[in-house]
């Protein structure tokens, strides 16, 4: 488990790239904020975020949400139904995904389109914590257990000088999923 | 200012003109006295965009109309029309700027998502022209498509630049069929411009960063080929695709 950054860290510069992605005031961003419904974000903006924090801490974000991948993994409309509706067992993912008491009420079902609302500024830190918690314990270049961070977000090896490295954000995401089945067998029909 | 690259009492729709290279389309219309329509998707920071690109403009002295529809559907278009109709009665220049395309390579596309694709690259965009011409004056005007070299050349993950291609397709064969309108109508080829899509092209194409400038093509070179082929000055070209990318796409090696 790596401790060289820590989750006020990861807020901090998630908070820094909305501010330069909105050009909006830092004190208007709030952990429990949704991107979408409260900060006025959308997709082409996620990618603007999305890159400031690959760019401050050396990772890859995931390209695509987690029931696309459902989609890709278990085949067409496992998550989605024909007409953007999310499936019994898409739902049943997402409570699995987020703390249920953050989620709408999911008794009359989900769109497609108002999933992206979900994202929060907390999940956001989340899932930049989840991927650096992916950094091995030795670095690959040099087998040194020396990892250090001068700036305190981009993790390098204090041995040979190598970039720390990730798993990347769509593979992380795969690897749940497949956790997921093992556990709950929700995908298989 | 009188001369041939000018558009006083014109009214010219740009659609998905909120931010990038559609913006600037719509400075450069207003600032030659074209009377503009500005058109967005997505509530949230592109209507924000839009209504601060029209206060720009009214500012300037011009006049601004700020219409939120997604072109891909029927109701949203019908009440795009319509409120041009109500503001200015007509449009001399349609500019089909809007576009919107998941990135993903064909093992891992959805067939939704190709339907999806094609809604809003294609269908969308021929409904669009097709539902504006009553809007078109008896003495004509013109239509002019934005594509890019994803029509013609190989980019990662990219099934929009297959619409694109049908797309430059449809220019050439309706430039005919609206030759009886006095309608004419092209479409300008775009390089790599570095606006808010190019965020999505990095995302795929890392070592697109290392492009020189040089080959980088601006909003306003693009817009100003837009705008050269919305004037008289065009009138002998027809049913063309104007490749403006500072000729990127002549290199075998960079």
């Amino acid at each position: 488990m790596q401790t060289l950054i820590t989750p006020e860290k990861v807020l901090e510069e998630v908070r820094k790239a909305t501010v330069e992605t909105l050009r909006i005031k830092e004190d208007q961003i709030q952990l429990a904020n949704s991107f979408v419904k409260d900060l006025g974000l959308e997709s082409l903006d996620f990618l603007d975020i999305n890159y400031r924090l690959e760019q401050a801490f050396g990772i890859k974000m995931a390209r695509h949400f987690f029931l696309e991948h459902v989609e890709e993994m278990f085949g067409e409309g496992t998550a989605i139904d024909p007409r953007g509706k999310l499936t019994e067992k898409a739902l049943k993912l997402l409570t699995i995904r987020y703390d249920p008491n953050n989620l709408p009420d999911l008794s009359k079902g989900l769109d497609m389109d108002e999933v992206p609302a979900l994202i929060t500024v907390q999940s956001m830190v989340d899932v930049v914590m989840d991927i650096l918690e992916t950094l091995p314990e030795k670095c690959p270049s040099c087998g040194a257990s020396a990892w250090k961070t001068e700036d305190g977000t981009h993790i390098i090896c204090g041995q040979c000088g190598a970039d720390g490295v990730f798993t990347n954000g769509d593979e992380l995401i795969k690897e749940w999923l497949n956790k997921v089945q093992a556990d709950t067998k929700l995908f298989t029909a | 200012m009188e001369g041939p690259l000018e558009f006083n009492n014109q009214v010219a729709l740009i659609t998905g003109s909120s931010r990038g290279i559609g913006s600037t389309i719509v400075r450069q219309f207003a600032a030659l006295g074209a009377q503009v329509v500005i058109n967005y998707r997505s509530s949230g920071s592109s209507a924000n965009k839009a209504q601060d690109l029209a206060q720009e403009v009214q500012a300037a002295g011009g006049r601004a109309l700020v219409v939120q529809a997604d072109i891909s559907l029927r109701e949203d278009r019908t009440r795009l029309m319509d409120t041009v109709k109500q503001t200015f009665g007509r449009i001399d220049h349609l500019i089909l700027n809007a576009a919107r395309a998941v990135f993903k390579p064909l093992d891992r596309i959805l067939e939704r998502e190709i339907h999806q694709v094609v809604e809003n690259n294609f269908t969308g965009q021929l409904m669009t022209i097709k539902e504006a011409l009553h809007l078109f004056p008896e003495q004509g005007g013109t239509i002019v498509f934005l594509s890019s070299l994803g029509s013609r050349l190989y980019t990662p993950a990219y099934p929009l630049g297959l619409m694109k291609a049908a797309m430059e397709a449809a220019v050439r064969h309706y430039s005919e069929v609206l030759r009886s309108r006095r309608i004419n109508m092209n479409a300008v080829c775009g390089g790599i411009v570095k606006t808010d899509s190019f965020k999505v092209l990095r995302q795929y194409w890392e070592k697109i960063e290392a492009l020189p400038e040089a080959l980088c093509v601006s909003p306003d070179e693009i817009a100003s080929t837009v705008l050269f082929l919305c004037s008289p000055m065009a009138a002998g070209i027809r049913g063309q695709t104007i490749v403006v990318d500072r000729g990127l796409s002549n290199m075998l090696y960079i």
